[in-house]
């Protein structure tokens, strides 16, 4: 009717639209909804094994700097690796081909994201292009168990065959300690039984098929990797022209010490010079 | 629907009795909808003065709370190294819970009052009875299109309520504090989701609230002793039942949308 009634309509509308505007705000732009959509960028894709906590829109660094954002990530079926599309910044379309693309984590427990690191090629990689060298996420349980020395980290690559050994002791040796060769982890060990009929310990150790090639007169000994550390099989390689199979058994045998013993024995050598109580 | 005094024995039944006339004054109040779309210009004056005229206070509001929890929450996430989650910790606690109660609580304040007061003085002022007289209804003139006017505005505010929040967390945790943009956002839409948290928290939590909100601002109006000491008491009242009727309904329903 009057001119205050229909500003009343006018505002009362403004207020409505405000109202789902901000709604639709919250749905497309806040929420899972959001998707990419940029100005001025270009694609590189790069394969990852492992991407970790590696999501949509983190961001690309180099040199920790922030150029872009991860566009997507997808798995093909047939495929055992990720395929991570970058969306980098124009301004920054010099990536040398031998770049090195890494999911890097901030912090301890921080967010991911993807950090190339220049090569040196003269090339550069085209939009659209890949990175060839990529460096996974590092996920946690593998480093922690490479720091502890236990956990078998090349467990099951490109399998493995498997050693009898046994022993007189094994200490505390358990499943799933390292077997390792030169100090470089090797294999893992399989299983720990007690043998019924010889009264030793039958220990079954599980080995990288790419270590094929250890003479068949190697050693096997228990070792404590530090003073309190886990312990671990160490093979000492012998000098025979013929190479363990998978199912044999290894002779040579050294068993874990036990720290009373070697005590012990240091107690006896060493406080009284007088007779060898037991030496061997 | 003032007529009878409640009993006067102690405060337990008397509550009961008021909770009892509201719920029976909802029935009314439903049944006069479709008589009151004749009066749809009503409804969206009524609309324009609960709903459009809190923008700015919803606005200012939502723009501090965002601030605030953001500011927060980086000084003790920065603890764990985890700062990178403070804006999606904001956009959830401010879509499931902060915003919509929030929001509820202002508009009791700013809208749920002025409602109550000002249908208390058309009752003291016998301007209802006035109506009555010309065969107009007043439940569908006068309280129908307030309740209406409330249950289409609080979801609408509350969606301006958290936008604006999530925009103060950006302003103080990006462009202050140095969070990055895109970790910022990536995260914040790596864990909302549509269903659970903005149709479920935000839309539905602030309908719920809206309807209680204004049935009782509108139920303290009609229910008031005309006189100048009953509107202001009924203000009163509509301030505190409304508080204690959207923290209790808060609850509730969290339990069961979860």
């Amino acid at each position: 009717m009057s001119q205050p009634r229909s500003s009343y309509a006018v505002g009362t509308g403004l207020f409505i639209v405000l109202g789902f505007a901000a709604l639709a705000y919250l749905a497309t732009q806040t929420s899972s909804v959001a998707n990419v959509r940029q100005g001025d960028s270009y694609t590189l894709q790069a394969q990852f094994t492992n991407i970790g906590q590696l999501k949509e829109r983190a961001p690309v660094k180099i040199a920790g700097v922030r150029v872009g954002q991860v566009q997507s990530i997808t798995l093909k079926p047939d495929h055992d690796v990720a395929d991570v599309t970058l969306s980098i910044d124009k301004h920054y379309d010099h990536i040398p081909q031998d770049s090195v693309a890494t999911i890097f984590t901030s912090g301890l427990l921080g967010d991911q994201y993807v950090g190339i690191e220049y090569g040196s090629a003269k090339q550069i990689v085209a939009d659209g292009g890949s990175l060839a060298r990529t460096k996974s996420t590092q996920p946690l349980e593998e480093m922690l168990g490479k720091f502890f020395g236990a956990g078998g980290v090349v467990d099951n690559v490109g399998g493995s065959y498997t050693v009898k050994a046994n022993f007189t002791n094994v200490g505390t040796l358990s499943a799933g300690a390292p077997v390792k060769m030169a100090g470089v982890v090797i294999g893992s060990v399989q299983s720990v039984n007690a043998d019924p009929v010889q009264l030793n310990a039958r220990v079954v150790l599980a080995i990288d098929k790419r270590y094929n090639a250890i003479p068949d007169d190697s050693a096997a000994a228990v070792f404590t990797s530090g003073l309190i550390g886990t312990q671990y099989v160490a093979i000492q390689p012998g000098g025979s022209p013929d190479t363990l199979k998978d199912g044999d058994e290894m002779i040579l045998t050294q068993s874990a010490m036990q720290l009373e013993d070697l005590i012990g024995k240091f107690l006896v050598n060493g406080s009284s010079d007088k007779k060898p109580a037991s030496e061997k | 629907m003032s007529a009878r005094e409640p009993l006067r024995t102690n405060v337990v039944t008397q509550s009961l009795a008021q909770i009892g006339l509201c719920g029976l004054f909802l029935l009314t109040l439903l049944a006069a909808i479709p008589r009151s779309f004749r009066y749809l210009r009503e409804t969206t004056r009524q609309l324009w003065f609960v709903g459009a005229m809190s923008l700015t206070i919803i606005m200012v509001c939502g723009l501090f709370v965002g601030m605030v929890l953001m500011l927060q929450l980086y000084h003790v996430l920065s603890i764990f190294g985890g700062t990178s989650a403070s804006g999606m910790v904001v956009a959830l606690s401010v879509y499931r819970e902060l915003g919509p109660v929030v929001t509820a609580l202002l508009f009791a304040g700013r809208a749920g009052t002025a409602i109550t007061a000002e249908i208390g003085l058309m009752r003291a002022t016998d301007q209802i009875s006035a109506m009555e007289m010309m065969a107009v209804d007043p439940i569908a003139y006068v309280a129908t299109p307030r309740f209406l006017a409330g249950l289409i505005a609080m979801p609408l505010l509350c969606c301006v309520f958290c936008a604006m929040a999530v925009f103060g967390g950006h302003l103080v945790g990006v462009t202050w504090l140095g969070i990055d943009n895109g970790t910022f956002w990536s995260n914040m839409t790596a864990v909302v989701d549509v269903r659970t948290d903005i149709v479920n928290g935000v839309l539905l939590k602030s309908l719920a609230f809206g309807a209680v909100v204004s049935l009782i601002a509108v139920f303290q109006g009609f229910t008031t002793p005309p006189t100048s000491e009953g509107v202001a008491y009924a203000t009163t009242r509509t301030v505190v039942a409304s508080s204690i009727a959207i923290l209790a309904l808060d609850f509730v329903l969290t339990a069961f949308l979860m």
